[in-house]
C-alpha cells in the first residue's frame, strides 16, 4: 500500500519533470520575420515576434503572461517582450554570469555594468538605426546622442528615463531637500526659512511650544538615516548648501571648470558643526545613526519627526500612503521642501529642471538579438503617442477618461485600480524600463505620465499642504524651493563617478572614501569635542588620496567640455 | 562506558599481497566508488579550475585562458586592506562564538527533550523547536531589532524590574554586537541543529539505561553518564565539520544588523568581498578572498582531525 | 515500560528534575514560539498599520490583503508544480545517493576508505566561485534545464557524514554474520544495514526536503529567463522585492489604494511556505523512536 502510494508520487513527479523538459525544447523567442522600417505602428502582421529583456534591476512590477494591456499593445504592434528582472542577486554578478556564458537576452540593461558588457563585445551599435526610427531619434538631441558614445566612437544604450517632451509638468521635487512638516510651518505663521540656522531654530521652537503628535507620542525634532548606499541622508547636503546642484560626487566650479571636493570645504565643517550642536542640544535623534531604513520609515510614519534631509522618492511614497490611510494627514505631518543655503541670500539648486540625463546606463541589443530592426521597432513603437499613452495611462474609459476639454482624469476608483498590486500584473503593462517620456502630450494638453497631470496631482493634496501653498503662493512643490538652473553642460557628474571601480586609482580612492565617510560622520555628530573629531576624521579622510578620485573626475569634466564644445562648433 | 565505535577487527598487515583478492570481494564498492567518484570530481572539482581567475584580472568577456596574469597582485591587494583584517577578526570572532553556542544549545535540548517523558509533549516542543529555522533572516533580525528597540521588551524589562534609568542603545554599543549575534543564531536555529542528535539518540542500547536502572542510578545521571557520552561520536563529526566553516560566520544577520556606529566590530569577511570584490567587477579579488577562506578552513579541519586522532576519536577521513 | 521505572525507585532528585524539565520546556516553546506567533500576526495585519503599530500577539488591523497579493502572481503555480517535483525526486534521489556513498566509506575493508573520505571532505570547503561553476553546468547542458536542481546536489559531504556515522554505531557483527551467510556488499547494504539506519535516513531526508523545499539560488542562477522552470521560493522571492521597491513607485502613492509593505508581505509569504513543509515532519518524526535499533543483536 504504502510502497504503490510512493511509487505514484514518484512517477507523478517524473512525468511532470519531463513534460516540462519538453517544454524548454520547444523553440521560444526570436522570430525571423522581417522587420518592417517604418515608425509608424501598422495593422499586426501575421506572426507576432516575441523578444526577451533582462534588466539588472529588481522589478517595480511583473506583469501575468496574459496581461491584457500587453495583449492590446502586442495586437497593435505585432510583437512582445517577455521582462526578467534582477533577483536575490548583485547586478554586477547577473552581467558577469551573462558575459561569461555569452548567452544573452534580446534586450539588457546592466545597469552599471553597461561599461562590462560594451568591452566584451556583446552589445550591437546603434549608429546605423537610429536615423531609421523617428521616434528613437527625436529621443535626444545629436549632442544628447553623442554624450552616449563609447571608446570607439559609437552608440550601444540609451537612456530611457527622465527625458521630457515639451513643456515640463514636473510637480514634485522627487530630488533632495530639507523637508519640514506642514504643521511646523503653520505655527510658525509661515516663516521664510533660509539658512541652516533659520531651519533648526524653527524646529527648536516648535518643539518647545508643542512636544508632542496628536496621540502624545514625544517629538523627534530631527533625524537623519545613514544606512548602507542611503547615507545620502547626512553627506551630501554640504553641495547643496554650497547652492550647488546635485552632481553626486562632487562640485564643479562653473567659473575655472574645477572638480572641488565639497567633503572638506568650510560649509562641510559649519554644516557638521551644526548637527553636532543640535545633536548636544537633544534636537537630533540620538537613535540615527544606528536606525535601519524600515525603522526610519515607521518613525516618520507616525507623524514624530518634525524634519530631516532626504530624497522624495527615498520616504514620501510610503510615508505619504500611511498618512493618508491612517486619517493623519490632517494634523499636518505631510513633508514640505526647503531650498536651504548655508548663507542668506545665495542661490540654490536644490532641483535642476528639464530632466536629467544620466548617460552611464541604459537599454541595449545584444549581438544574440536575431532581428535586430525588431528590435528598434519594436521601442520606436513603444515611443508613439498612442501606444506611451496605454503604457502609462491604460486603456481609455477603463482607466482613465477624457473631458470635453480632452484633458485626461481618472476617477477614485481608477486610481485605486492603478494602485492595486493585482490589477497592476494583471492588467496594466508599462514596459517600464523601455524609453519614456515625462512632460507634455503630444496632444500639447496632457501629460506624459498621470503623476504629472497637474489636475490629478492638486486632487490628491492633503489640506494642511494646501494652505502651504496657499501661504507662500506656490502651486507645486518646485516652486517652495526657489531654484535656479544653472547646471553646466557636464551635468550630472556622478553619471561618470556611478561607474567607477576599484580598477583605477581613482575609484579605488572613491571607494575609500565612502567607507571613511560611513566610519566617521556619526563619530563627528556625536562628538563631544567636535573640533578635535573633525581633524581626525579629515586626516583619515586624506588618508584615502581623494585627491586621485578628483584628478579622475577632473579628467572626466574636460573631456565632457570639450565634446561639447566640439559637437557645437559643427553647427 | 558504551563507546560501540572501536573497532574489533583492524585490516590486516598483509594489505598489498591481499589488495587483489580483496578487490575481487568487494565489486559493489569499488564500482559504486568510482561513479561517485567522478560524479565529485565534475561537480565539486572541476569548477574549482576558477581559482586560477584570483592569479589574474580576470575578465568574463576574455575568459579563464586569455586573461592578464598578474600573479598574486590580487592577493596583494587583499592583505594590504586594512578593512579586509578587521572583516577577517571579526568573522573569526563571531564564527567561534556560534560554534560554541551551537554546539552546547544543541546538545543540551537534545538531551532534556528527550528526557520529557509524555510522548505528545515531546512531540509538540519538538515540532515549535525547529520551526524558527523556516523564518528568513531577515524576519529574525526585523524582530530583534524589535526586542531590543529603546522602546522594546527588553529595556522595558531593564528599566522597570532593574531599576535601569536609560534605555540601552544595544545597537549602538560595541561589547554586545557579537553576542547579539550569537543568540539570534541560538534563537533560530537550536530546535533544528538538536534534530541530529536526537536521531543519535535513538541508536543508543536500551540495556545500557536498565542497568544504570539497576544501579540505581537518577534520571539526570543516566542522561549525564549514558546518554551524552553516546553521543560523542555524533558530537565529533560536527564538530570537526563546523570548524571548518568558523569563517562562514553568516551573512545577513551582520549586514542588516550592524550600522556605521559599530562597524569596526560588525563588518564580516563576506560583505568585505561583496564590497571590494564583486560590486566591482573585481571577481578575481572575491575568488582570491574564497581561496583564503578555504586554505584557513582546511588547515584547522587537518588540525581537528588530527586531534582526533590523538584523542582516539572519530575522525573525518 | 518508561512508567515502570519511575514508580519503582522515586529519587528526591529526579522531582526537581522533572521540575526543572517542565519549567524549561515551557520557557523554551514560548521563546521559540514568539517569532512564529509574532510573523503570524504581521501577515494577518493592516500592512500599513504594522509601519505605526508595533505587532506581537494578535493583529491590530486584522486583514487579508497580504495573502492576496502573495497570490497575485501567476507564477507560483509553475512554482510550486517544480518545487513539489524537485522536492520529491532530489530527496529520494539524493538519500540514496548518500546513503551508498556513507556505505562504502563506513565498510572497514573498503580499499581507498582513507582517500575516499579525504576526496569527499575536501569538497566541503573549496568551491571554485560562482562563474567557473556555472560554465561547468552550461558545458553539462544542465542550465536552462530542470535537471540543475537535482543533479549537482545529489551528494553531500555532510550528509555523507553524518550517515556514515551512524553506520559505524551499528555492530560489525551483523556484516561479517551476513558475509558468512555468503551475503555480498549490496545484500548487506540493502537488507541489514539500511533497515537499521531509518532514524538518520529520515534526518537526512528531511535535511534535504527542506533544502530543496527553501531553495531558488539554483532557479535564479541557471534558469532565470525560462519561466516554466521557476520554483516557489524564486516567485516569492520576486514578489518581495517587487512589493520593496513598488511600496516607492509614482502609481503606489496618491490615492492609497494599496495597503501593502514589504514587511507584511514577507510575513506572509513566510507563513504561506511554511506551512505544507511542517507537514512533512510528522511523517519523519515517527522514525524517531528510541530503542529502534540494533534488534537483538548485541555486541
Amino acid at each position: 500500500m504504502k510502497k504503490s502510494k510512493i511509487a505514484a508520487i514518484a512517477l507523478a513527479s517524473v512525468m511532470s519533470v519531463s513534460a516540462m523538459a519538453g517544454c524548454t525544447k520547444t523553440p521560444t523567442p526570436t522570430t525571423s520575420a522581417a522587420g518592417g522600417g517604418t515608425g509608424e505602428t501598422t495593422a499586426a502582421p501575421a506572426q507576432v515576434k516575441e523578444f526577451s529583456a533582462f534588466f539588472a534591476v529588481p522589478a517595480t512590477t511583473e506583469i501575468n503572461k496574459d496581461n491584457e494591456i500587453q495583449k492590446i499593445i502586442t495586437e497593435k504592434i505585432g510583437a512582445k517582450c517577455n521582462e526578467t528582472w534582477l533577483a536575490g542577486q548583485q547586478p554586477s554578478e547577473a552581467v558577469g554570469v551573462f558575459i561569461a556564458s555569452g548567452e544573452y537576452p534580446d534586450f539588457i540593461n546592466g545597469g552599471d555594468a553597461m561599461k562590462a558588457l560594451y568591452e566584451a563585445g556583446a552589445l550591437i551599435p546603434w549608429d546605423d538605426y537610429i536615423d531609421k526610427y523617428p521616434n528613437i531619434k527625436e529621443f535626444f538631441t545629436p549632442y544628447e546622442w553623442s554624450q552616449f558614445r563609447q571608446s570607439d566612437g559609437k552608440i550601444y544604450w540609451m537612456n530611457p528615463f527622465e527625458n521630457i517632451y515639451g513643456q515640463d509638468k514636473t510637480t514634485t521635487q522627487n530630488g533632495e531637500a530639507f523637508w519640514i512638516q506642514a504643521r511646523v510651518l503653520e505655527w510658525a505663521k509661515y516663516p521664510k526659512i533660509e539658512t541652516l540656522d533659520d531651519y533648526f531654530k524653527v524646529l527648536e521652537d516648535y518643539n518647545k511650544a508643542n512636544p508632542t503628535t496628536h496621540d502624545g507620542k514625544k517629538n523627534i525634532p530631527y533625524t537623519m538615516l545613514c544606512e548602507g548606499w542611503r547615507y545620502f541622508c547626512i553627506e551630501n547636503a554640504p553641495q547643496f548648501l554650497d547652492g550647488y546642484p546635485n552632481d553626486g560626487s562632487c562640485m564643479v566650479d562653473v567659473n575655472t571648470k574645477k572638480i572641488m571636493d565639497y567633503n572638506t570645504t568650510p560649509t562641510a565643517k559649519r554644516y557638521f558643526k551644526k548637527l553636532n550642536e543640535e545633536y548636544q542640544k537633544g534636537i537630533v535623534d540620538t537613535g540615527a545613526f544606528t536606525q535601519t531604513y524600515d525603522e526610519y520609515i515607521s518613525k516618520l510614519s507616525t507623524g514624530v519627526v518634525l524634519g530631516m534631509c532626504d530624497q522624495w522618492w527615498d520616504f514620501a511614497y510610503t510615508v505619504n500612503d500611511v498618512f493618508k490611510t491612517q486619517d493623519t494627514e490632517k494634523y499636518g505631518y505631510n513633508y514640505i521642501p526647503l531650498g536651504l543655503t548655508i548663507d542668506k541670500g545665495m542661490e540654490n539648486q536644490w532641483y535642476t529642471s528639464g530632466g536629467t540625463l544620466n548617460v552611464s546606463s541604459g537599454i541595449a541589443i545584444t549581438k544574440n538579438c536575431k532581428d535586430i530592426d525588431g528590435a528598434f521597432k519594436f521601442i520606436n513603437d513603444l515611443l508613439s503617442q498612442e501606444i506611451h499613452d496605454l503604457r502609462f495611462w491604460g486603456v481609455k474609459d477603463v482607466d482613465y477618461k477624457v473631458d470635453e476639454n480632452g484633458l485626461f482624469y481618472r476617477t477614485e476608483e481608477m486610481r485605486k485600480n492603478a494602485a492595486d498590486p493585482n490589477y497592476k500584473t494583471k492588467h496594466l503593462c508599462t514596459y517600464s524600463y523601455f524609453p519614456q517620456w515625462s512632460g507634455t502630450s503630444r496632444d500639447g494638453k496632457n501629460a506624459m505620465m498621470p503623476a504629472e497631470q497637474l489636475s490629478e496631482f492638486k486632487d490628491s493634496l492633503p489640506e494642511p499642504v494646501k494652505k502651504v501653498f496657499a501661504a507662500y503662493g506656490a502651486n507645486t512643490y518646485i516652486d517652495l524651493l526657489h531654484s535656479v538652473n544653472k547646471a553646466g553642460v557636464w551635468y550630472p557628474m556622478y553619471s561618470y563617478s556611478n561607474n567607477m571601480k576599484t580598477d583605477t586609482a581613482g575609484g579605488t580612492a572613491w571607494t575609500k572614501m565612502g567607507e571613511c565617510k560611513h566610519a566617521w560622520l556619526p563619530k563627528v555628530v556625536m562628538s563631544k569635542d567636535f573640533d578635535k573629531t573633525w581633524n581626525e576624521y579629515m586626516k583619515a579622510y586624506a588618508e584615502c588620496k581623494p585627491e586621485d578620485f578628483v584628478a579622475e573626475m577632473q579628467k572626466e569634466l574636460d573631456k565632457r567640455i570639450a565634446d561639447y564644445e566640439k559637437a557645437n562648433a559643427g553647427k | 562506558m558504551a563507546t560501540n565505535t572501536v573497532n574489533v577487527e583492524e585490516l590486516k598487515p598483509h594489505k598489498k599481497v591481499k589488495f587483489w583478492a580483496e578487490a575481487k570481494r568487494q565489486p559493489f564498492l569499488l564500482i559504486s566508488s568510482a561513479l561517485l567518484l567522478i560524479y565529485g570530481i565534475i561537480f565539486y572539482y572541476v569548477p574549482v579550475l576558477g581559482w586560477v581567475t584570483a592569479f589574474q584580472d580576470y575578465k568574463p568577456a576574455v575568459g579563464f585562458l586569455k586573461s592578464k596574469w598578474v600573479g598574486l597582485a590580487k592577493f596583494q591587494k587583499l592583505f594590504e586592506n586594512k578593512t579586509f583584517y578587521l572583516a577577517f577578526r571579526n568573522t573569526l570572532c563571531m564564527g567561534v562564538i556560534n560554534l560554541v553556542f551551537h554546539f552546547v544549545t544543541a546538545i543540551a535540548f537534545a538531551l532534556l527533550l528527550n528526557e520529557v517523558r509524555i510522548v505528545f509533549a515531546k512531540k509538540f516542543v519538538q515540532t515549535i523547536s525547529y520551526m524558527p529555522h523556516f523564518l528568513s533572516w531577515i524576519i529574525v533580525t526585523a524582530i530583534v531589532r524589535d526586542i531590543l528597540a529603546s522602546d522594546g521588551i527588553v529595556n522595558e524589562f531593564l528599566m522597570n524590574v532593574c531599576g535601569k534609568e536609560m534605555a540601552i542603545d544595544f545597537f549602538a554599543v560595541k561589547g554586545y554586537f557579537w553576542w547579539i549575534v550569537a543568540f539570534s543564531n541560538v534563537w533560530k536555529e537550536t530546535g533544528w541543529n538538536a534534530i541530529i542528535y536526537l536521531a543519535a539518540i535513538t541508536a543508543i542500547d536500551p540495556c545500557l539505561y536498565e542497568a544504570a536502572d539497576m544501579d540505581g542510578a537518577s534520571r539526570f545521571q543516566k542522561m549525564w553518564y549514558i546518554t551524552l557520552p553516546s553521543l560523542r561520536p555524533t558530537i565529533m563529526i560536527l564538530l570537526l565539520i563546523n570548524i571548518g566553516n568558523v569563517l562562514n560566520a553568516g551573512f545577513e544577520l551582520q549586514y542588516i544588523l550592524g550600522n556605521d556606529v559599530i562597524s569596526d566590530v560588525s563588518k564580516i569577511l563576506d560583505v568585505f568581498i561583496l564590497d571590494w570584490g564583486i560590486s566591482q567587477f573585481d571577481f578575481s579579488l572575491g575568488t582570491a578572498a574564497g581561496i583564503f577562506k578555504s586554505v584557513i578552513a582546511l588547515i584547522l579541519v587537518c588540525l581537528g582531525n588530527w586531534t582526533a586522532k590523538k584523542t582516539g576519536d572519530e575522525r573525518l577521513f | 515500560m518508561a512508567k515502570k521505572n519511575s514508580l519503582k525507585r522515586l529519587h528526591v532528585g529526579d522531582i526537581i528534575f522533572e521540575i526543572f524539565l517542565v519549567v524549561f520546556m515551557l520557557i523554551f516553546v514560548v521563546v521559540t514560539l514568539y517569532p512564529i506567533i509574532n510573523t503570524l500576526a504581521i501577515s494577518f495585519n493592516d500592512g500599513f498599520d504594522t509601519i505605526v503599530h508595533r505587532i506581537h500577539f494578535i493583529p491590530h488591523q486584522f486583514s487579508t490583503d497580504n495573502y492576496k497579493a502573495v497570490f497575485a502572481k501567476e507564477g507560483y503555480r509553475m512554482g510550486a508544480v517544480n518545487t513539489v517535483a524537485r522536492t520529491v525526486l532530489g530527496t529520494l534521489i539524493s538519500l540514496v545517493v548518500n546513503a551508498v556513498l556513507a556505505y562504502v566509506i563506513s565498510r572497514k575493508r573498503f580499499l581507498f576508505k582513507k582517500s575516499f573520505s579525504l576526496f569527499w571532505v575536501i569538497t566541503m570547503y573549496v568551491n571554485g566561485g560562482l562563474i567557473p561553476t556555472y560554465l561547468v553546468y552550461q558545458k553539462l547542458g544542465l542550465t536552462n534545464n530542470f535537471l540543475v536542481y537535482i543533479i549537482p546536489g545529489a551528494a553531500s559531504a555532510f550528509n555523507m557524514l553524518v550517515i556514515r556515522n551512524y553506520m559505524n554505531g551499528i555492530p560489525d557483527s551483523l556484516e561479517e554474520s551476513a558475509q558468512i551467510d555468503g551475503a555480498g556488499y549490496f545484500k548487506i547494504f540493502y537488507s541489514i544495514i539500511s533497515p537499521l539506519c531509518k532514524p538518520v535516513y529520515a534526518t537526512i531526508a528531511l535535511f534535504v526536503a527542506v533544502y530543496h523545499w527553501n531553495s531558488w539560488f539554483d532557479a535564479m542562477l541557471y534558469n532565470k529567463m525560462h519561466d516554466e522552470l521557476t520554483v516557489l521560493q524564486y516567485e516569492l522571492m520576486k514578489q518581495l522585492q517587487t512589493a520593496m521597491r513598488s511600496a516607492g513607485s509614482v502609481e503606489g502613492l496618491k490615492n492609497g489604494g494599496t495597503t501593502i509593505t514589504p514587511t507584511s508581505i514577507r510575513a506572509a509569504a513566510t507563513i504561506v511556505t511554511m506551512v505544507p513543509i511542517l507537514c512533512i515532519y510528522p511523517f519523519l518524526q515517527r522514525y524517531f523512536v528510541t530503542g529502534l535499533t540494533i534488534g537483538g543483536v548485541k555486541e
